[in-house]
């Protein structure tokens, strides 16, 4: 059963940004990545499911209501993380949970302690004297505590640092398996493919496609910059059927997609005294998936 | 309404509004006391090396020689507007444009609590501020009076008074919240929200102050509101009690009803 539906939504904007004929759903039990680049729709989309803005036309759906109209009712089985943490700066971390529990009022405190210590957050403080990351996690323990069976989460993992992206990750997988429905948003492909089953990729406004994400997975290249002892090994890649993309003094980077054991077999032959994997921004993702820029914006229009 | 938002609001805006209070009551107390049954000419007197359009602008021109309308005219004419209205901007910008501007509104909206619910809880905590501003007020009002001068202020008139000066401060909140709930920044919010009664009360001043700019007093709500008729008991209750009321009912329907309606930038 689809528990999130996006149909023919478009909303744009005085700029004349916006997005423009976006439809999605997300079934029951399944983790949706929203995939795009900065500015590309995502958060407009996410305050359409929240009920915050008017569309030109289209809409959506959470459990078969709509979240414009009905936004009230369904809240509670929602548990969302805006992209931008403004809360109310002058409650402490503890004080502002309270007030939510409140407003929605659901009582329960260990689902929230657990959490509050899952994250390590002081919640002590006043929240206008929070880091970005503090503030991040307050947000996550809000969308969380009550236990809600959909989560929409905007950028769930900025300024949290790795151990807490690492955390946050697990956390979203056990919800997984206990059967919630999941909406994240990222612009960032590494981010998603360890939780997400599928994911749409959004474009200046559009959506591009939805794809399983191990096909998504497969078709991704990876760059690695490897450095050589000799001028003779240098040659030898050089000379090589891999893809080089550049070659300065003895590093070279290599273009990997398909070919990792071809790759592999031809290092172990060489004197390496230093590889690193680049990591590959969305752009690149989006040129190996649809080849060239044009043919891109060709495929929007049409 | 929702008695969390409620509580939360009025935490946040109880300062502000014990500032205000402190402040008019300190002029209450002053301008009581300024009173001497025996002595009226001798404030005339002060007035007249004043320019007679500045007097008449604050109101002052037709002071009468009782308590009551010395209140009425020193304190009800001026200085109880003019403070309730500053109050007004301050606290209507707060309770929704602010909440929209910066984001916090995403959170409230993100519980199980409609719109019109949300917005109907701050137009309460805005109503009711003004409502114990002017309790509080008028009480003391009537306190310091009896202690100055026992016996000579006219309670009926003076509650009279108070209750219109409160009607006429809820049409200004009115304009204060609509202009909240119409706009996503604090800037449109305050300029329009701000703007208005600010012209409203200059026009009302220069409308006072002599025949030739008396047809600025169209253009103005304060019209509506004469603390020296009221005391006299010469005054009508349509526009002195039930317009003024009216238009707040107006006004804030209309807050709920934008503001339900409209696109949120959150």
């Amino acid at each position: 059963m689809s528990i999130i539906q996006v149909q023919d939504l478009t909303l744009t904007y005085k700029s004349g940004k916006g997005i423009f004929d976006v439809s999605f759903t997300v079934q029951e039990g399944e983790c949706f990545g929203y995939l795009g680049p900065n500015g590309a729709g995502k958060t407009t989309t996410i305050r359409q499911l929240m009920g915050f803005t008017n569309a030109d036309h289209g809409n959506c759906r959470i459990a078969g209501r709509d979240t414009r109209k009905n936004a009230a009712e369904i809240q509670n089985t929602i548990g969302y993380l805006p992209e931008e943490m403004s809360f109310f700066p002058g409650m402490t971390g503890s004080k502002f949970l309270k007030f939510m529990q409140d407003m929605r009022k659901t009582g329960g405190n260990s689902r929230l302690q657990e959490l509050v210590e899952l994250f390590e957050l002081n919640t002590d403080i006043k929240i206008r004297r929070m880091s970005k990351g503090m503030r991040q996690k307050v947000g996550l323990i809000t969308a969380f505590m009550h236990d809600p069976d959909i989560y929409i989460l905007d950028e769930p993992t900025s300024g949290l640092d790795p151990l807490m992206q690492r955390k946050f990750i697990n956390l979203v997988l056990e919800e997984k398996k206990r059967g919630k429905t999941i909406l994240l948003s990222s612009h960032r492909f590494d981010e998603l493919e360890l939780t997400a089953d599928r994911a749409g990729i959004i474009r200046s406004g559009r959506l591009v496609t939805v794809e399983d994400i191990n096909s998504l997975k497969a078709s991704r290249q990876k760059t690695f910059r490897v450095t050589v002892k000799t001028e003779n090994d240098l040659t030898r890649l050089q000379n090589s059927k891999l893809q080089i993309s550049s070659v300065r003094d003895k590093q070279v980077e290599v273009v990997v997609s398909g070919n990792i054991n071809q790759f592999i077999k031809l290092l172990a032959e060489c004197d390496i005294s230093g590889l690193d994997i680049i990591s590959q921004d969305l752009e690149e993702v989006f040129m190996k998936y649809y080849g060239k820029e044009a043919d891109f914006d060709e495929q929007n229009i049409t | 309404m929702n008695k969390t938002l409620l509580k939360v609001t009025t935490r946040s805006g109880w300062l502000v509004w014990t500032i205000f209070l402190a402040i008019m009551l300190m002029y209450k107390v002053i301008i009581i006391s300024m009173f001497d049954p025996d002595d009226i000419e001798s404030i005339m007197a002060m007035l007249e090396v004043m320019p007679s359009e500045l007097v008449a602008g604050m109101g002052f021109a037709e002071i009468g020689a009782t308590l009551t309308s010395f209140i009425a005219g020193y304190f009800y004419n001026f200085l109880a507007i003019m403070f309730p209205l500053i109050f007004c901007i301050i606290m209507g910008n707060r309770l929704v444009a602010a909440h929209v501007d910066s984001g916090s509104m995403a959170y409230l909206l993100a519980t199980p609590n409609s719109r019109i619910k949300i917005i109907v809880t701050q137009a309460f905590f805005f109503l009711s501020s003004i409502v114990l501003l002017f309790v509080v007020i008028s009480l003391a009002g009537i306190l310091i009076s009896e202690s100055f001068f026992p016996g000579l202020l006219e309670i009926k008139p003076y509650l009279m008074l108070n209750l219109a000066t409160t009607l006429i401060i809820f049409t200004v909140s009115g304009i204060c919240f609509f202009f909240s709930s119409l706009f996503n920044t604090t800037g449109y919010s305050l300029a329009l929200g701000g703007g208005i009664p600010v012209l409203f009360f200059v026009f009302n001043m220069v409308a006072n102050m002599g025949d030739e700019f008396a047809w600025l007093g169209y253009f103005t709500v304060f019209s509506l509101f004469n603390p020296l008729d009221i005391i006299s008991g010469d005054f009508s209750i349509l526009s002195s009690l039930v317009l003024p009321l009216i238009i707040t009912l107006l006004l804030y329907g209309g807050s709920i009803i934008v503001f339900d309606r409209r696109s949120l930038p959150l």
